[in-house]
């Protein structure tokens, strides 16, 4: 509020008196330009008139001064200028002949003028003869007033003044009432109200009346909007502020009592702001809350590392963590994981949490991950690590070398299907102890399969060495097992190659010490074999074998060859053996010893299997349709029992072709039996139920076990050929195949012979009671479109 | 007055034919002494400028009356003025007294008489009227 002494001195401030000031010095300006205007046209203008009037007057005389001064007569000529000077307007005047003055005559009235003043009005004519209007006879001279002529101006001026002084001052007071009443008092009003308004208390100003629409209307109205925003402006900040204040409480409660730790730093690491809970993590007294501390000065193990990552923080903008080794006061070891924000001004907030368990159990599953859970022992991760570093460590080392071996227990899955997977376990971790104990502590055992495990050893670079250990470790590994008070006995195989010369990288020392350990098996276990080039020839082979016997399916190379099998009481052609063929372009015809284990290791048995009986459906479909009563037998892999060539399968294939299924024999082996007992026990009961044959295919050369006989349907066996063809010459073998035969009998079993080649040992089996046989002596498998000439053949030798 | 009018209008006219005819001489006394005047001096002389012949002798001119038609021929030869722009000029220089209008007289008989026996006396007739009392000094028709 402006003082009232102010607004006093301030009256020549205000609108009104400027407006006037304006107005006023304006009209006045405006009046002496137009007067100065008007005497400046007025006094040209009186000039001209006057002028005019002059040479009027002297036309008037101009006559009689001629007639004068033709004559040359004073007194007309002193007449003429006592006439002229009557006018008022006329100073003086004189008349000359050519040869004299006639007349002379000034105003005596007149005040002394100046010479100069006087010439400059004065106007001269020449006078003509009145006869001759080219001859020159005299002049006349006309001084005129010259103060006349200024009372004139004056009186001119004067009242043109006074005219426009009246006009200006009508203008000057109409203006001033009207900018009086129509905008200085409207806007006064408004000021002085502006003056005490208190937009606050609901203050507004009014319209002054009539100027709703003008300016005027719509400054108040613009004032009184902004008036309006003003308070709603201030209402909104009020309201702000408290909400602020609110949420500063607020804010503060989840500071105080938040369970992570939040505290706000500067680059050098000084703490501004900190809550409770970081206090308890980094474990501050009490006492220092309200000391300063700083960041980097706390137990961290990697100092370094937090300040660069605060660093990161500030110079990237971005958001930045990491986890923190922070040591106790108690000397332990906890883990704090920083989440650091930019916050701006060179400051970043900080929240920390413990993480400790997280740490410790991520550092357990790092372990886990590379560990095998049973035993302890490195798992396959663990081991291709272990390698991968080692064989980085030798790279462009001449003889950094190391040996990487693959030991598998001999006989481990019977024992576990036997006595337990329990049983199992316990055996395994024996083993991995016996290994731990025969390899020095920088060696590495891995379990990389249920009973097969990986010994790194990295300082065996010598065969002998390798060897040797082989040998400890093939003996260890054969001791006993005790297992809750019962022994095991197992053999152990291992494979060994040595790096760099039996591979490059893992995979590669992988298969090769998997191809060494095939080797030590296949030569019967129990035992080491270390990796030669020839097996990987041979493994090369295998693998195109499989390739092939994947296609030959498809190309139709398989045929079925049948051999009869011939009744002795009856001397009847009988039935056959369907035995499988391969004719394969290349090759040739392989043998089903060179592809029947690999058709079973592959899994295309089951395949082969099924089209087997098809095949067979389809030879006992003609042979039935020729009139003939024959049976056919197939043989049945242990890998097709029972997942492969299920029951269900035989049986839809049969029906399928219609076949009468006392015709079809299945020929199993006792190995079929070895693998799971029960499920082969089923499949055997399914089979026997739907009327299906069943033999026991190469009696006597594997485990044999009598039991068998008695616990599994079958209805025939069948003497190996190995005791059928020694029989003429070996006491013993023809002692055991009588043993068989009077066994089979007496459990109530059909027997068929098989390899007989000649008529001795035809006669023999004849009798001994054996009905059945088959064998060279009446004829080698043949081709099915052959058989029939071959019966024809055996009918007649039985004649 | 109408057909006085008409009468002088004839007149005039008649006149200006004959003076067509008729030529007007300035005569003066023949002892004067003057072989010969300018048509100048004898304006001088006639309209009251200067009222003396070169040689110094005063000049007596002499008018014919105003309804002689030889006088508004005169005038009219002489300064190409009519009678009544002469009388107005006469008028003004009256007032004044300075110089008079020439001697008028009554007819040609009396301007050649008055002049034969008046030295310095001038004056105007018809060509043909000539006689040994005066003697020629402008011929006006030239």
């Amino acid at each position: 509020m402006i003082p009232a002494p102010a607004m006093q001195q301030g009256w020549r401030q205000s609108i009104l008196y400027r407006a006037v000031v304006a107005v006023v010095g304006s009209a006045m300006f405006v009046g002496v330009l137009f007067i100065g205007i008007t005497a400046f046209l007025t006094n040209d203008r009186a000039q001209q008139q006057s002028q005019t009037r002059l040479t009027e007057l002297l036309e008037t005389v101009e006559d009689t001064v001629s007639i004068a001064c033709f004559v040359e007569d004073k007194s007309l000529a002193t007449e003429v200028a006592h006439g002229l000077l009557k006018n008022g307007e006329v100073l003086g005047v004189v008349i000359r002949s050519k040869s004299s003055e006639l007349a002379k005559r000034y105003r005596t009235d007149a005040p002394q003028l100046d010479a100069e003043r006087v010439k400059r009005g004065r106007q001269t004519r020449k006078i003509m003869s009145p006869f001759n209007r080219e001859e020159v006879i005299g002049e006349i001279i006309l001084d005129p007033d010259p103060d006349s002529f200024d009372r004139y101006i004056g009186q001119e001026v004067r009242f043109v003044g006074f005219l426009l002084w009246i006009q200006l001052g009508g203008v000057v007071l109409a203006i001033v009432v009207v900018m009086l009443r129509l905008i200085v008092r409207p806007i006064k009003g408004m000021s002085d109200r502006l003056h005490h308004m208190d937009a606050t208390r609901g203050d507004r100003l009014s319209v002054p009346p009539g100027h709703s629409g003008t300016e005027v209307g719509r400054l108040a109205d613009d004032i009184n909007g902004l008036a309006n925003q003003l308070v709603t402006s201030l209402e909104d900040e009020r309201r702000l502020r408290l909400q602020r204040e609110i949420d500063e409480k607020k804010y503060r409660a989840i500071f105080d009592n938040a369970e992570t730790g939040i505290f706000i730093a500067d680059r050098s690491g000084r703490i501004e702001s900190r809550n409770p809970a970081l206090a308890r993590f980094v474990e501050l007294p009490a006492e220092t809350a309200d000391v300063e501390i700083m960041l980097y000065q706390l137990p961290w193990n990697e100092q370094q590392r937090l300040s660069q990552t605060v660093g990161d923080c500030i110079d990237g903008n971005v958001v930045s963590s990491g986890d923190f080794e922070f040591t106790r006061l108690d000397s332990s070891i906890c883990w704090l994981n920083v989440l650091l924000s930019p916050i701006g001004g060179g400051h970043v907030q900080g929240v920390v949490v413990d993480v400790t368990e997280r740490k410790l159990a991520e550092d357990s599953a790092k372990r886990q991950a590379i560990t095998d859970p049973l035993t302890g022992a490195a798992n396959r991760t663990g081991l291709e690590q272990k390698v991968l570093t080692l064989i980085r460590q030798g790279d462009g080392q001449a003889g950094a070398n190391f040996c990487l071996m693959l030991v598998n227990l001999d006989g481990f899955k019977p024992v576990n299907d036997a006595l337990g997977l329990p049983v199992g376990d316990l055996v395994l971790k024996h083993a991995v102890e016996r290994l731990q104990s025969s390899l020095k502590t920088s060696d590495i055992v891995a379990r990389v399969g249920g009973d097969e495990f990986a010994l790194v050893l990295p300082l065996v670079r010598s065969e002998e060495l390798a060897g040797n250990i082989g040998e400890r470790i093939v003996r260890s590994l054969g001791r006993n097992y005790e297992v809750h008070t019962t022994p095991v006995q197992l053999g152990a195989s291992i494979g060994i190659t040595l790096y760099p010369n039996d591979g490059k990288d893992i995979p590669t020392l992988l298969r090769n010490a998997e191809l060494a350990l095939d080797r030590a098996k296949v030569s019967g276990g129990s035992r080491y074999s270390f990796f030669d080039p020839a097996m990987v020839e041979a493994a090369e082979r295998r693998r195109a074998l499989e390739s092939d016997l994947q296609l030959a399916l498809r190309h139709k190379q398989f045929r079925l060859f049948c051999q009869p099998i011939v009744d002795l009481p009856s001397n009847r052609l009988v039935g056959a053996e369907a035995l499988i063929r391969w004719e394969h372009p290349q090759r040739g015809r392989v043998p089903p010893d060179a592809f029947i284990p690999v058709a079973e290791e592959t899994g295309l048995i089951v395949e082969l299997g099924i089209w087997i009986v098809e095949e067979a459906c389809r030879q006992l479909i003609t042979w039935r349709d020729a009139g003939r009563d024959w049976y056919l037998s197939i043989n049945i892999s242990g890998r097709q029992i029972p997942e492969g060539l299920t029951p269900a399968k035989i049986a839809e294939v049969v029906q399928q072709f219609g076949v009468d299924p006392q015709r079809l024999v299945l020929e199993i082996t006792e190995g079929v039996l070895l693998a799971d007992v029960s499920k082969a026990l089923d499949w055997l009961t399914q089979v026997r139920a739907l009327g299906f044959g069943l033999y026991l295919d190469d009696f006597g050369t594997g485990y044999s076990s009598l039991s068998y006989l008695k616990r599994f349907p079958v209805d025939t066996v069948k003497i190996d050929k190995s005791f059928v063809h020694d029989m003429g010459v070996n006491q013993s073998d023809r002692a055991l195949v009588a043993a068989i035969i009077a066994m089979a009998q007496s459990l109530g079993l059909q027997v068929v012979a098989e390899g007989v080649e000649d008529e001795t040992q035809l006669n023999l089996l004849r009798d001994m009671g054996c009905r059945r046989v088959q064998g060279y002596y009446f004829s080698k498998p043949v081709a099915a479109e052959e058989f029939d000439e071959v019966a024809s053949r055996i009918e007649g030798m039985l004649k | 007055m109408s057909w006085r009018i008409f009468i002088l209008a004839t007149f005039m006219c008649l006149f200006t034919a004959g003076a067509a005819a008729a030529e007007l001489v300035v005569i003066t006394n023949p002892k004067t002494g003057i072989s010969s005047m300018t048509r100048e001096e004898v304006v001088n002389i006639f309209l009251g400028r200067f009222r003396q012949f070169p040689s110094g002798l005063s000049a007596q001119p002499a008018d014919l009356p105003a309804a002689q038609p030889e006088k508004a021929l005169f005038y009219r030869l002489l300064v190409n003025k009519d009678l009544a722009e002469i009388n107005s000029y006469w008028a003004r220089l009256i007032f004044s007294g300075r110089t008079v209008p020439p001697r008028q007289t009554l007819n040609n008989e009396d301007l050649l008489s008055f002049i034969g026996k008046t030295p310095g006396a001038i004056g105007y007739v018809e060509k043909t009227k000539v006689d040994s009392r005066v003697k020629v000094v402008l011929d006006l028709a030239e």
